[in-house]
């Protein structure tokens, strides 16, 4: 049966749908005058491109400061929140594809229901819990709310890598005279890593991108990026950096999962340097 | 006290016993077969012994010291799964490595030995590719290496070529033969497929519903099974129920409804009385369109039958054949198949016929 | 496995960090939250005694229309995110594995655009002087000339925007030039949801359709029955479980949308979530807040129930095993 043709069109054009926005980003990213939003002069004249924004970004204008301060908080708060989330997900995962009783059956409940929680519910309820205990928000609660919201996500996507995992292999090492530490890094480890690694991406992901719980938690003027650029008013003249910005972070961001996806091709095929078995 | 010996073990699942009762000697050196259709506990057995579920009842020793309660990694039984379990991480070489770094033998030593054993199982050249690189039957022979190189007291093999073609099957019987053989290492093998367990085993057991049924010789278990299931599940045979009606000397007389009577070997010297089930194998039948001349001493047991289905096999024809209300299956090897056999064919009367001898009778209780 | 005597041990030690974790982080605040609405307010934004007052006062005409209009939205974005998704997993599922992997990839790769940015980029292009403003001006006037050219439906005329009085929200019926802009209207709020949700309607459907036997098709085709009819009765039946998760992971979030209506609905498109913001941010009352966010869970909860409830155990498996390999594409962006 051929591929419908139908088909083909509404995936073009719903392929074109989502990336209308980038393109608009990479344009907007250029505009000579950040009030207007405009290419034009009033009398309909066309005006030009400018790289003024990037040239502000790469000066470290003053007027960006806070931009970028936020950005950095992001950044730290995203790397923070990654590792956690890897090793509670890390755990949380393997607890729940090894055993099968009760516990683990709460355990899954919890895992599962921020999942299926709008952001926004979990952000209010640790709002409240923050309100109840007292705790002055800031850069730690934006990290716990981070960490808490990206757990679950890490042990979906490593509980998937579980499902095709071979139980007998761990039989195998254990079998070989491994002790549970021994075959946990040597073998359970390496095999679970780019379910971690894929996990800790979505992790990443989520909490550079979360501006909703953080809205939440984040206290008076701290601020990550997603939460900075949302509060900037409606036309702040500023804009077209922020634009600016974006484009410089999903080329990098693109060209670092090019260069993984890269060194990842190129490793199972290469041969390691045979060390002395050659002898005979 | 034996090498290695299961002393009235039981293992039980909720209200399921997988195994029940089961008591066991292997001698040091051994190829040992655990045979038995799936469900009948001999992997089960297996894991016990690997140290992967603990019995409910009974003791396991090892040369003499009690290992029933030591986690596996304290137990030099080795195991090679039925889908090799490699760790797909790691090299061939790393692989077969594990154990030794493991125990943390010095590096030289476990170079020589990896290096060793990759040479014994012809796979030098591939020590540096990943399992998924390999072909089933390069897989197996890892997954042996990995579990033989630092010679443990037993290797467990679970179904090893279960996982195989059958051309790769029979190349992968003589090569386990030869390793075998070249190690002398216990190997404790679980299988259901009688094939295998024939052609390289020391001793068979045969089990079913978690009760050892048999424990013997192979030829011993094809030739005189000890009870209708051994008799069943090693090969093909047809069962005559019946009764012993008289003793003769050597042989009696077994009455079986719808036949004449039936003279069979009575080697365990049955009293008159016994019920039994005769067992005779098809390959011990001849089908011939005229009677046999009669024989000297107890005579042959003649039967008329009618050719009820017949498939051409190469090296034989297998015969379906209705005597009464009774199936017979007849296996007739195709030496003479030009010369001197007339031509059977569908819905031809017949004469089915053995020898006494070719009998074996197992009681009824 | 293996060491037996330690495995409850072993279990306990395993479990904690995450169980602790998100008890204390993710159970214990809900239960705080539902606490919080069982008291009242003091003017100084703290929280006061134990009272019914909290949720006597969502009696409040307000908060009804504002559920309603909620649930609408979220329910148009649900309709538009499937039947686009529908076509776009199906054509994927069809491509070679080499051109899947791409696609899949390629539809997951906007989010690495913060998300914020991207709703500030549409908003950019809605400005009033905007082309897309004079885009939704012209299908406007298209409408109300076709539909005033058909005898017996009459085209009211108002000075407002109207609320959406059509089940897919596109069809405002009136228009005033100077006052209808897509700004600030429940129209940018869908657009944009749509937007933003349908890669998660795409991606499980994708997955259910991945391992859909596509032989069937042919089979269907085989015995005569038209493309349409076979993709309707063969296809949408063997990604059923696919189609389940598509609607519930547009429609949760869709259901706590807050951004989006702010950025874009203005003062037009209210919906719960703004209302809990601002009850908890901006004016503090933080039982107000408390009170709608249980009600947010509940129009959460239950159409996960009933979505359990509906399919049976084997099939929740499934959907779950489903959603484990939706997760893994999603977080590899399409790659395996």
């Amino acid at each position: 049966m051929k591929r419908s043709f139908f088909s083909v069109v509404v995936l073009g054009l719903v392929l074109a749908f989502l990336y209308a926005p980038i393109v608009l980003v990479f344009v907007y990213a250029c505009v000579p005058n950040g009030s207007s939003m405009s290419f034009f002069r009033t009398d309909g004249s066309f005006i030009g491109f400018s790289a003024k924004w990037y040239q502000m970004i790469f000066r470290g204008d003053y007027a960006l400061k806070d931009l970028m301060q936020s950005l950095w908080l992001s950044l730290k708060v995203a790397g923070l929140a990654t590792l956690a989330s890897c090793v509670l997900g890390t755990t949380a995962a393997l607890a729940l594809h090894r055993w099968k009783g009760r516990l683990q059956s709460i355990h899954h409940a919890l895992v599962y229901l921020p999942l299926v929680m709008p952001d926004i519910l979990i952000g209010i309820s640790l709002l409240m819990l923050f309100v109840a205990l007292g705790v002055e928000c800031g850069f730690w609660t934006i990290l716990l709310a981070h960490v808490t919201f990206c757990v679950s996500y890490v042990v979906m996507t490593i509980l998937a890598r579980l499902q095709d995992f071979d139980d007998r292999i761990v039989e195998a090492a254990y079998d070989l005279g491994a002790g549970p530490w021994y075959s946990f890094f040597h073998v359970e480890l390496p095999l679970l890593m780019p379910g971690i690694i894929a996990g800790g991406l979505l992790a990443f992901t989520l909490s550079i991108d979360d501006v909703v719980i953080t809205s939440f938690v984040n206290g008076a003027g701290t601020n990550t990026f997603p939460t900075y650029v949302s509060s900037m008013v409606k036309h702040s003249k500023n804009l077209p950096a922020v634009f600016a910005l974006s484009t410089i972070m999903l080329v990098f961001t693109c060209a670092l999962v090019g260069l993984s996806k890269l060194v990842v091709r190129g490793q199972p095929q290469k041969p390691k340097e045979a060390k002395g078995t050659k002898g005979k | 006290m034996a090498f290695l010996e299961f002393q009235d073990i039981s293992k039980q699942y909720g209200s399921v016993k997988a195994v029940d009762h089961v008591s066991l000697e292997v001698k040091q050196g051994e190829f040992f077969s655990l045979l038995g259709p799936s469900g009948c506990g001999k992997t089960t057995l297996l894991r016990m012994l690997g140290g992967f579920e603990r019995p409910t009842e009974g003791r396991i020793f090892l040369e003499g010291k009690d290992i029933t309660d030591l986690p596996p990694n304290q137990r030099r039984v080795h195991t090679v799964f039925q889908n090799y379990a490699l760790f797909p991480t790691m090299t061939i070489w790393d692989n077969i490595a594990f154990s030794l770094k493991v125990a943390k033998r010095p590096k030289k030593e476990t170079e020589e030995k990896v290096d060793a054993i990759l040479e014994m199982i012809q796979l030098g050249e591939h020590a540096w590719k990943y399992p998924n690189q390999l072909s089933g039957g390069q897989k197996q022979r890892v997954a042996i290496a990995r579990a033989l190189v630092d010679r443990p007291q037993v290797l467990l093999l679970d179904e090893p070529l279960a996982a195989l073609d059958l051309k790769l099957r029979q190349h992968m019987l003589i090569e386990l033969d030869t390793i075998h053989d070249q190690v002398g290492i216990t190997f404790i093998y679980v299988t259901h497929d009688q094939g295998e367990a024939m052609s390289l085993s020391d001793r068979i057991a045969v089990l079913n519903h978690g009760r050892v049924e048999q424990l013997d010789i192979p030829a011993k278990i094809y030739e005189a099974p000890a009870t209708r299931f051994v008799a069943s599940f090693i090969g093909d045979t047809n069962f005559f129920a019946g009764e012993i009606a008289a003793v003769r000397g050597d042989y009696c007389e077994i009455r079986s409804e719808g036949f004449p009577a039936i003279q069979a070997y009575n080697d365990k010297a049955l009293a008159a009385g016994q019920r039994v089930d005769l067992s005779v194998r098809p390959e011990k039948i001849r089908v011939t369109k005229t009677a046999p001349a009669a024989a000297k001493g107890p005579g042959l047991n003649v039967v008329k039958a009618t050719v009820q289905d017949i498939v051409y096999q190469g090296v034989y024809t297998k015969y379906w054949l209705k005597a009464g209300a009774r199936r017979i299956s007849v296996l007739e090897p195709h030496s003479r198949f030009l010369l001197d056999q007339e031509t059977i064919t569908w819905n031809d009367d017949v004469f089915v016929w053995w020898h006494p001898d070719d009998g074996y009778m197992v009681e009824v209780k | 496995m293996g060491v037996r005597t330690e495995s409850h041990k072993t279990e306990w030690l395993t479990t904690l960090p995450s169980l602790a974790w998100l008890t204390l982080f993710f159970a214990v605040p809900a239960l705080i939250v539902l606490a919080f609405t069982f008291h009242g307010h003091t003017p100084n934004g703290g929280v006061g005694e134990w009272s019914l007052a909290t949720w006597k006062e969502l009696v409040d005409p307000d908060y009804p229309t504002i559920v309603w209009k909620t649930l609408r939205i979220s329910f148009q974005v649900t309709v538009w995110c499937i039947l686009l998704a529908l076509p776009c997993a199906y054509a994927i599922a069809r491509m070679g594995t080499r051109w899947r992997g791409v696609v899949a990839g390629a539809i997951m790769l906007p989010f690495w655009t913060s998300f914020v940015v991207r709703v500030f980029a549409w908003k950019t292009v809605m400005h009033p002087d905007g082309w897309l403003q004079a885009v939704y001006h012209g299908w406007l006037h298209a409408k109300l000339a076709l539909f005033s050219w058909i005898p017996g439906v009459s085209v009211p005329v108002l000075a407002d925007p109207p609320p959406g009085n059509c089940l897919l929200g596109f069809a405002h019926c009136a228009i005033d030039t100077a006052r209808t802009t897509i700004i600030d209207s429940e129209i940018a709020v869908v657009l944009v949801s749509v937007y933003t949700f349908l890669p998660f309607a795409i991606m499980p459907i994708y997955t259910a359709a991945e391992k859909f036997d596509f032989s069937l098709l042919e089979a269907a085709r085989d015995l005569g029955a038209k493309n349409f009819h076979a993709f309707r009765k063969i296809f949408v039946p063997g990604i059923w479980q696919g189609i389940v998760s598509a609607v519930l992971m547009v429609f949760i979030p869709a259901v706590g949308s807050y951004v989006i209506p702010q950025m874009l609905g203005g003062t037009n498109c209210v919906l719960i979530g703004n209302k809990i913001f601002m009850r908890a941010m901006q004016q503090r009352n933080i039982p107000h807040a408390s009170a709608l966010a249980t009600l947010m869970a509940a129009a959460v909860l239950v159409p996960l129930g009933l979505a359990a409830w509906w399919t049976r155990r084997a099939a929740a498996r499934d959907r779950r095993k489903l959603e484990l390999r939706t997760a893994q594409l999603m977080s590899t962006g399409g790659q395996r």
